[in-house]
């Protein structure tokens, strides 16, 4: 067979368009200019320099696959991703802010909001001048959400919202939070309602910051509410659409965590190769060793396969098309990848790997996280069996 | 005012460069392609005018390979109002003073008040493409600057501009009335980023593509030509000093640097 031209139809293509490239380089320099140095120091101090977040809005990714129209700066999916991996191979604390701010807090104001809720809520997120984060795990559910105890009670134009949530990523600095309430207990998931509610309403307040294991810049906390007053205008979607506010947004923060997963383990096998071909033992450098190559090749080939799955499925939403599997493939994947890479790294540096003087074990830290905020590695298999199975069962 | 910024694209500075088989040129497998630092300088210089005062036009060109629009779109992503490419067969070839015939023929069209250019290329280190022009064009060129805006002659009225150049152990001004090429040192910030509206803006903006030989430059003027390229020589391993108290092993280091690194 001839392989002088390719077929007139070949549509299948991992190039990136010229201003995906541009959009990848620029995060790139920008990440590693100014984040990849404070790296260390905003997991030792416990925060990301809130310039750096002004910085980010800047640039315009706080906004980045928001519309123009909703002060955003109307790129895809994909280059979301793009820009998400660079920073999180930079600071997967930095990372993890742009990703709930992007994901959780742009993402669902933008599907469900009404053009007035766009107006006042979502184009001051996408112009970086406002924080937001995403309030649905509670003390007592998270993977069953549905299980959910906060309550939101009908009185007069107004809603009245009560429970306590935890785990909530940005939760301590946000501006602007979406929330998820039930109405009605007897309904389970039909009963859930989502609402935004702002800083200084009275009645909410941020509670306790947890103390994590990794991705220590980014601020964990739980959020209070206490009879607290939300106008009818601040529901997001239908009464009883919350469930569905809340999946669907997931589906799309799956894509981001993914992307952050990338960007981990490129952070791993960057720093593991970098001292791999430093270090030396036994008169040559480690990386000379085939035990050490077979681990590097190893991860590179992880990495590329990861970040093909999160590819596909950034580029299926951005076609229209359902993605909810494949993003729940990336995540689990991506996840699975950067733990390993991340134990590679460690072990590659060996003893120097689990000093706080290398960026290792701070990588074997921030990675695990990826494996279960978002949905659980183990409720992305549920996501992806079930999809299987409702195929096969012809349902 | 109206800005003309004269941009090359190179290897990016972070990127290890190869020579290629025929001992003359680099390897260009491997390598990412920027714009020329001081060039990024240039644009940044240009762009902070543009900040300072919002009627400043800059526009952008390169003259190179084809793949030097990807630089254009860059510049245009970082605010730059137009971009030009002068490309075609050999663009990427021509040697310092056919670059200047040429990009004077870009100027002489695009009727700058201010052409800025970078001191000098990281690839080729040359310095020559921003004086060469200004000699082209007949206008008068002032080197390493640090700043220019335009001059307060009192009254508000401008008259020229004024132009800021480093010089050992402080700074001087100039004032230049009329067209001028300035050849830069460095912004007074660092080269911006692009943003991504930015970069969505630069989307839209045709970037029209002269062909280098419509500019009617003569290639049969003398030129000098490269022949060989080397890398510099591997360092040899470093020597640690471990034996003796420390008096000696200061003695012995100096000796060393004396005697055999030859630095003191």
């Amino acid at each position: 067979m001839s392989v002088d031209a390719p077929p007139a139809d070949a549509s299948f293509d991992l190039e990136l368009t010229e201003e995906q490239a541009l959009v990848q380089r620029t995060a790139r320099d920008w990440a590693r200019e100014r984040v990849l140095p404070l790296a260390g120091e905003i997991d030792e101090q416990a925060a990301v320099p809130r310039e750096l977040v002004a910085e980010m809005a800047k640039l315009g990714f706080m906004g980045i696959d928001v519309p123009e129209r909703w002060g955003g700066a109307g790129l895809d999916t994909l280059s979301y991703a793009l820009v998400l991996e660079e920073v999180n191979r930079a600071c997967a604390s930095t990372g993890v802010i742009l990703a709930s701010h992007v994901s959780l807090a742009c993402a669902p104001l933008l599907r469900y909001g009404t053009d007035a809720q766009k107006e006042r809520f979502l184009a001051p997120l996408a112009r970086g001048e406002k924080l937001g984060c995403f309030a649905l795990s509670e003390p007592a559910s998270g993977s069953d959400a549905a299980a959910m105890r906060t309550t939101a009670r009908r009185d007069g134009d107004a809603w009245v919202l009560s429970g306590s949530k935890n785990f909530i990523t940005n939760g301590a600095f946000a501006d602007l939070t979406v929330v998820f309430a039930q109405t009605d207990p007897a309904k389970r998931h039909h009963g859930i309602v989502a609402f935004v509610v702002e800083k200084g309403t009275p009645g909410f307040v941020v509670g306790k910051l947890e103390k994590k294991l990794g991705i220590r810049g980014s601020d964990t906390a739980q959020l209070h509410f206490t009879d607290v007053r939300v106008p009818d205008d601040h529901r997001l979607g239908d009464v009883g659409q919350g469930f569905g506010v809340a999946l669907s947004t997931l589906d799309g923060g799956r894509i981001g965590i993914a992307a952050q997963s990338v960007g981990i383990a490129r952070a791993c096998l960057e720093d593991a190769l970098g001292y791999a071909t430093e270090r030396e033992a036994f008169g040559r450098r480690i990386a000379d060793f085939e035990a050490i190559q077979g681990k590097l090749a190893d991860m590179a080939t992880e990495i590329d396969a990861a970040r093909l799955l999160v590819w596909r499925a950034a580029s299926m939403r951005d076609r229209g098309e359902s993605y909810g599997p494949e993003a729940a493939m990336a995540k689990l994947f991506a996840s699975d990848v950067a733990v390993r890479a991340a134990r590679e790294c460690v072990q590659i540096f060996g003893g120097y790997g689990y000093l706080r003087d290398f960026p290792a074990e701070r990588h074997y830290r921030d990675a695990k996280i990826t494996e279960i905020y978002e949905g659980t590695s183990e409720i992305m298999q549920l996501v992806i069996a079930e999809d299987m199975l409702k195929a096969a069962s012809g349902r | 005012m109206k800005i003309l910024v004269c941009a090359k694209q190179s290897p990016d500075s972070t990127v290890r460069v190869k020579v290629a088989g025929d001992g003359k040129s680099v390897d260009a497998a491997q390598i990412t392609w920027a714009i020329s630092p001081y060039d990024e300088y240039a644009v940044e210089m240009a762009l902070e005018r543009k900040d300072a005062d919002a009627s400043t036009t800059v526009a952008v060109v390169s003259l190179g390979a084809a793949r030097a629009k990807d630089s254009l779109r860059q510049a245009l992503a970082m605010g730059c109002d137009e971009a030009i490419l002068v490309s075609g067969p050999g663009a990427d070839a021509l040697e310092g003073l056919a670059v200047a015939r040429a990009l004077a023929k870009v100027a002489l069209e695009a009727k700058p008040d201010v052409v800025l250019c970078g001191r000098q290329a990281s690839d080729d280190d040359q310095g020559l493409v921003g004086a060469a022009l200004a000699e082209a064009l007949g206008w008068p060129h002032v080197a390493t600057i640090t700043k220019f805006a335009p001059a307060d002659a009192g009254a508000g009225s401008v008259n020229g501009i004024d132009v800021w150049k480093e010089v050992e152990g402080g700074h001087e001004v100039w004032r230049a009335t009329g067209p001028v090429v300035l050849t830069v040192q460095k912004s007074e910030k660092e080269p911006r980023y692009p943003s991504l509206p930015g970069i969505m803006k630069a989307k839209k903006k045709e970037i029209p593509e002269k062909d280098v030989a419509s500019l009617g430059i003569d290639a049969s003027l003398p030129r000098p030509e490269m022949v060989k390229m080397e890398p510099p020589p591997s360092r040899g391993g470093g020597k640690i000093m471990k034996d003796g108290d420390a008096k000696q092993t200061a003695q012995e280091l100096a000796r060393l640097l004396r005697e055999e690194a030859k630095v003191l």
